[in-house]
């Protein structure tokens, strides 16, 4: 069936074709998602046991269940584009009562993997990378907690990558063979 | 006295190094010595670093764990996102050849290699298992008991859950953490839910502060139900979480607490003997002195 | 034994359509086999069972005097009796017929671009059965008379209505039942499926009938100790387990004349001890001397020793009837009989071991056998339905559907459907909304399986009548501390909508498995279990009955779940298997003995204590001691074959040189 075309672009867009089409479907997005995520991601049968031992669904339009469902059926752009998929707080619950014994935590966590590669993520996760690659920390040492350390009798800087910053370099050797930081450099500076 | 690589994470020791001093002295008092693990970064945060690229994840926990298997030491931390990265890595290396021989080729650059040779504890399960400690020494190293005081357990996620291939138990009613509470006097109160997540993790407080807060506020609620006169937890991104979340509440919905959080760390270490400044109980943003009075 | 260098095989290779064909070249394979010694005919066929092709069996071998044959198709397990019989039409004994299995253990696991490979993997096949024909031997079955009894272990619906059939084809039978009264888990259910029948109404008949059947010898609280035996002549040793209570026939036999137990209760009313009773799954008392329920068959007190102080006051109540005997020891007997069908049912997973459900957490979630006894009119609550935690009426129930089926994640969860649920759930919603005013009942599912006949018209009915379902699997369930309602979280799937419902009462529809005595009980009649932990059909389809030992039959959910419909009607299928060979008479058995060779045996008598059927002996023959077996208890297994060390004991259609011949055949590639 050819593609709608109207000549106007608000009615184009009104009567959109909803209707779910097979060509929509990646197969190849399936197999990665099961490959990253190391579960049995295809086995899901829908039963919303994840959605309701989700916190996050009942104060938004995030349904985990959903997310499967697009695995299974390899919806890759529907899924990766979703501004939910970053909405999981990878607290487990579902993965614990999952019946089909599969862990849609680590489905949500590979197609994150995946989004990253099209360059879709949100800016506090390329954030950690940055201070990482830079002081080997998430949440780095700062002036007060150093006065408050050495108070208790700790050294200002804990001997992590702060006491010892020749450890740093080996941790950018480490992110940099996955080209990390300039992937998190290169979106952060495109924005 | 049994001897293990301290594993510091970044929150407790820049954020809560109270967590970090009251560790190190509280383990002591029951046989364990905590040694620096010199040269260790983040682990990295399992939520933020791992939703960007697992083999990375993967190599980045590796190396810290080599820093162990270098001192022949096996770890101890005390947050359960520095268990997930590091412990779980760890479990997955020993498990999967695959995985296991692409971490080494990038350790290879650094000249490191991991090996497999150590193991990975929270201390608070060093704390509950008689083997090591048990409950009965934390209640003897007991010197100030926290009569009185009702405290609420928050178990957190990334120590217990998923349940699978972890040795934790029940994640749906679990009571090891009341019993330790228990041990210095307090009393465990049971609240609505007690297992629901902090808010914080995945990355989500960073993404969408709002939306890890409401989670907090329902936990906050359930809490502030019972009466309880603080919190404690094993967790100091949870801690941060219910801490100065509750401050980021107030300012964002309204509701306010002023429920204290403890690190299990911090109230074992005031049950101990020391000082709420040996603690710098100060830098927490929820005052702690109602439930100081109540205790000491 | 010498090779028969005369011996002329005839090789048959199946197609079976493309199973085989389809993988391999089997056209190939009957090229090559052309070329081997002693094969005089070769040749493939589309479908080896069909009459064609049995009837070329039978020509190939009038044509080319065959002495053995050859038919390379699928498993010995579904067509070896086909060409054995082929092969005895045609003229040759049956037991010179060889099967090479090319399908199961060629094509299916071959299918994918392995066709070279599984071509010459079949021709290794052929050449090794062919090898194995040259040294075939004529042998003559075994015929053995078969006792004209049967027993049945198990009385619930399914073994009674096995006995019932049995018995009145005019089979004696043994009905061999754990506790104390017949009737099983149906007597503990309220009402049935679509039809609304009460249980009891329809099964209480039937259980006396049981009873008072002059070919059922009902043998209530008896076990299975022990059995020894094959087809048509089963030795089975059973434990009665002291009930501290005679029946009158077990009075006269001790004298007491008019004694015995009447059914009189007079016993239980004075009984001072009260502990809770398993049969109301502990929502009721009962006394150490009681019955389960007032229609018991056979009506017989039971002493539970357990809790018995023995005060004698109950000894006292019985008076001159003397039928108490707190003294009273198990007792084992022996009876032979010739066949057997099990029927032993199924027991409730722990289902507080998922503990998201809170079972034996939260005070008001029950399963659905103890909602069953709740609603029942000789329940412990004459039929109204309370919640445990209070007393109150419940205004509003959910029903958790897959509580532990249908689940992959081990421990005690089954993998499986159990296949009843969804239709006692749809009942039990049925009753709620017909006995309690405005109260509503929620269905908590995945799927409706309402498969049966009239099944889909009774969720029809339930949904009319208001029933609400929601699409979605019980996540979690919270109680609330103060008012004990209980929070069921789950996904409405179809609203896309995580949902909390505050509930009065929630009852799990828990996953069923064998009863806890299932697999020490099979093991005896050397029944296997497949692996969902079922016991084993000898076929799924076209067996469904049999069992792999001859002469023993299932019936019911011990073979997997069922409902009451499909339980009585595999029970009927059983008992009318089961009396076929009594019926008949005499069973044949497969001549594969072994065979003591006299003149090798020494005597030495290690095999006899080797032997685990205890079919061997030592005896005197012609002034010399060699071992003798006693065929009919042979079951062919080699044990003593492997071990003679003097080589005396040949194994029948397994002989050594067979298999050496077997062996070399494979291994030197057809030298």
């Amino acid at each position: 069936m050819a593609a709608k075309s109207y000549d106007n672009p608000e009615l184009n867009k009104k009567l959109a074709d909803q209707r779910y089409h097979i060509s929509q479907s990646n197969p190849q997005f399936t197999k990665d998602v099961i490959k990253t995520s190391r579960t049995i991601a295809n086995m899901c049968y829908q039963c919303g046991t994840c959605t309701g031992s989700c916190p996050s669904a009942p104060r938004s339009t995030y349904r985990i269940r959903l997310f499967m469902r697009r695995n299974v059926l390899g919806l890759e752009n529907e899924a990766l584009t979703d501004p939910d998929l970053w909405l999981c707080t990878t607290c487990y619950s579902c993965t614990d009562r999952c019946p089909r014994d599969i862990a849609p935590t680590d489905v949500i966590m590979a197609m994150r993997n995946l989004a990253f590669k099209k360059d879709i993520v949100p800016r506090n996760f390329l954030q950690t990378v940055q201070l990482i690659y830079n002081s080997g920390h998430g949440v780095p040492n700062n002036d007060v907690n150093r006065a408050a350390r050495k108070r208790l009798g700790l050294t200002a800087d804990p001997p992590t990558t702060h006491m010892y910053p020749e450890y740093i370099k080996g941790i950018q050797k480490i992110l940099d063979h996955f080209g990390l930081k300039e992937n998190a450099d290169r979106i952060i500076k495109g924005e | 006295m049994h001897e293990y690589a301290f594993f510091l994470g970044c929150i407790a020791p820049n954020r809560y190094p109270g967590c970090e001093a009251s560790s190190i002295k509280t383990s002591e008092k029951v046989g364990i010595k905590l040694l620096p693990l010199e040269g260790a970064s983040c682990c990295p945060a399992p939520g933020a670093f791992g939703s960007i690229d697992l083999t990375v994840w993967y190599a980045m926990a590796a190396r810290n764990l080599v820093l162990a298997e270098q001192m022949k030491k096996d770890i101890a931390l005390i947050c359960n996102g520095c268990y997930k990265s590091i412990w779980e890595v760890n479990h997955i290396l020993k498990h999967n050849d695959e995985l296991r021989s692409q971490v080494n080729e990038v350790l290879k650059e650094i000249d490191m290699e991991y090996k497999g040779t150590i193991d990975v504890f929270h201390l608070a399960e060093l704390y509950y298992d008689p083997k090591i400690c048990g409950i009965q020494k934390i209640r003897d190293s007991v010197t100030t008991p926290m009569t009185g005081a009702k405290v609420a357990c928050h178990y957190g996620c990334h120590l217990m859950k998923p349940q699978k291939d972890r040795h934790f138990g029940d994640t749906e009613n679990p009571m090891w953490f009341e019993e330790l509470v228990a041990a210095v006097g307090a009393e465990p109160v049971q609240y609505r839910n007690k297992m629901q997540c902090c808010g914080a993790g995945g990355g989500v407080r960073g993404y969408d502060i709002v939306h890890a807060l409401d989670i907090t506020n329902e936990k906050l609620i359930n809490i502030s139900e019972v009466g309880a006169d603080a919190i404690t937890e094993l967790c100091p991104f949870c801690q941060l979480q219910f801490d100065r979340g509750q401050i980021e509440i107030k300012e964002k919905f309204g509701d306010v607490y002023n429920i204290p959080v403890l690190h299990f760390n911090e109230l074992l270490g005031l049950a101990q003997g020391m000082s709420p400044q040996d603690l710098a109980l100060d830098l927490h943003a929820v005052d702690c002195t109602p439930f100081l009075q109540k205790v000491l | 034994m010498a090779e028969n260098t005369e011996a002329k095989i005839g090789v048959f290779v199946c197609h079976c359509g493309t199973n085989i064909a389809g993988s391999l070249d089997v056209k190939a394979v009957a090229e090559y086999a052309k070329t081997l010694p002693n094969v005089a005919f070769a040749a493939d066929y589309q479908y080896m069972c069909s009459t064609p092709g049995q009837n070329m069996i039978k020509e190939a071998i009038a044509e080319h005097k065959l002495t053995g044959i050859v038919v390379a198709a699928c498993s010995p397990r579904l067509h070896e009796p086909t060409f054995r019989i082929a092969t005895k039409e045609g003229g040759v004994n049956m037991f010179r017929f060889e099967m090479a299995n090319i399908r199961e253990q060629n094509s299916w696991v071959h299918m994918h671009g392995m066709h070279d490979e599984a071509t010459a993997k079949a021709k290794d096949q052929v050449r090794m059965a062919v090898a194995k024909a040259k040294y075939l031997e004529d042998l003559v079955p075994k015929s053995v008379p078969v006792e004209k009894a049967a027993m049945v272990v198990g009385g619930g619906v399914g073994g009674i209505q096995a006995s019932l059939d049995l018995a009145s084809a005019g089979i004696k039978t043994y009905l061999v039942e754990k506790a104390e009264s017949i009737g099983g888990r149906m007597s503990q259910l309220d009402k049935t499926f679509p039809t609304l029948d009460c249980s009891q109404c329809i099964l209480a008949p039937k259980m006396v009938d049981a009873g008072r059947h002059p070919n059922i010898e009902l043998l209530s609280l008896h076990e299975v100790e022990n059995v020894e035996g094959y087809i048509g002549n089963f030795d089975v040793t059973l434990r009665k387990k002291a009930r501290g209570v005679m029946t009158p026939v077990e009075a006269a036999a001790k004298g007491i004349v008019g004694g015995g137990c009447n059914g009189c209760g007079d016993c239980t009313a004075v009984c001072p001890v009260v502990k809770p009773n398993a049969f109301e799954f502990g929502m009721a008392p009962r006394k150490a001397i009681y019955i389960n329920h007032p229609q018991v068959v056979p009506l017989i007190y039971t002493v539970d020793f357990n809790a018995c102080v023995k005060c004698g006051l109950c000894v006292e109540a019985c008076g001159t009837k003397k039928a108490i005997d707190l003294d009273m020891v198990d007792e084992f007997r022996t009876v032979k009989v010739g066949t057997v069908i099990l029927a032993t049912g199924y027991d409730y997973i722990p289902i507080e071991e998922k503990k998201e459900w809170g079972y034996k957490r939260h005070e008001n979630v029950i399963h659905s056998l103890e909602f069953e006894r709740l609603i029942c009119a000789s329940g412990p609550t004459g039929g109204h339905l309370v919640r445990p935690s209070d007393g109150a009426t419940p205004k509003s129930v959910g029903f958790v559907l897959c509580a532990g089926s249908r689940d992959n994640t081990g421990g005690v969860a089954k993998a499986y459907c159990s296949r009843f649920c969804c239709m006692y759930s749809l009942k039990h919603a049925h009753q709620i909304m017909e006995k309690i005013e405005g109260c509503t009942a929620y269905i908590f599912y995945m799927d409706i399986r309402s498969f049966g006949k009239a099944y889909e018209e009774f969720y029809y009915r339930i949904q009319n009548e208001g029933c609400k379902f929601i699409r979605g699997r019980v996540a979690n369930i919270l109680e609330d501390p103060e008012t004990k309602n209980l929070h069921v979280f789950a996904e409405d799937t179809l609203l896309g909508r995580p949902a909390d419902f505050e509930l009065d009462l929630v009852v799990l529809a828990a996953a069923i498995q064998p009863i806890e005595g299932a697999n020490p009980l099979r093991k005896k009649f050397g029944v296997s279990a497949s692996a969902d932990g079922w016991m084993l059909e000898a076929h799924p389809k076209l067996n469904p009955c049999g069992t792999t030992t001859a002469g023993v039959f299932l019936a019911g959910v011990c073979q997997g779940p069922k409902d009451i419909p499909d339980t009585v009607a595999q029970a009927e299928g059983a008992a009318s298997a089961a009396s076929i060979p009594i019926h008949v008479g005499q069973v044949e058995l497969e001549p594969y003995f072994a065979q003591c060779m006299d003149e090798l045996c020494a005597g030495c008598g290690m095999c006899v204590n080797l032997c685990p059927y205890s079919a061997l002996a030592l005896t005197e023959k012609n002034g010399r001691t060699v071992m003798q077996v006693t065929e009919a208890k042979c079951k062919g297994c080699g044990t003593c074959g492997g071990f003679c060390p003097g080589g005396a004991i040949k194994m029948q259609h397994f002989t050594t040189p067979q298999i050496v011949a077997q062996i070399d055949a494979y291994l030197m590639g057809g030298q």
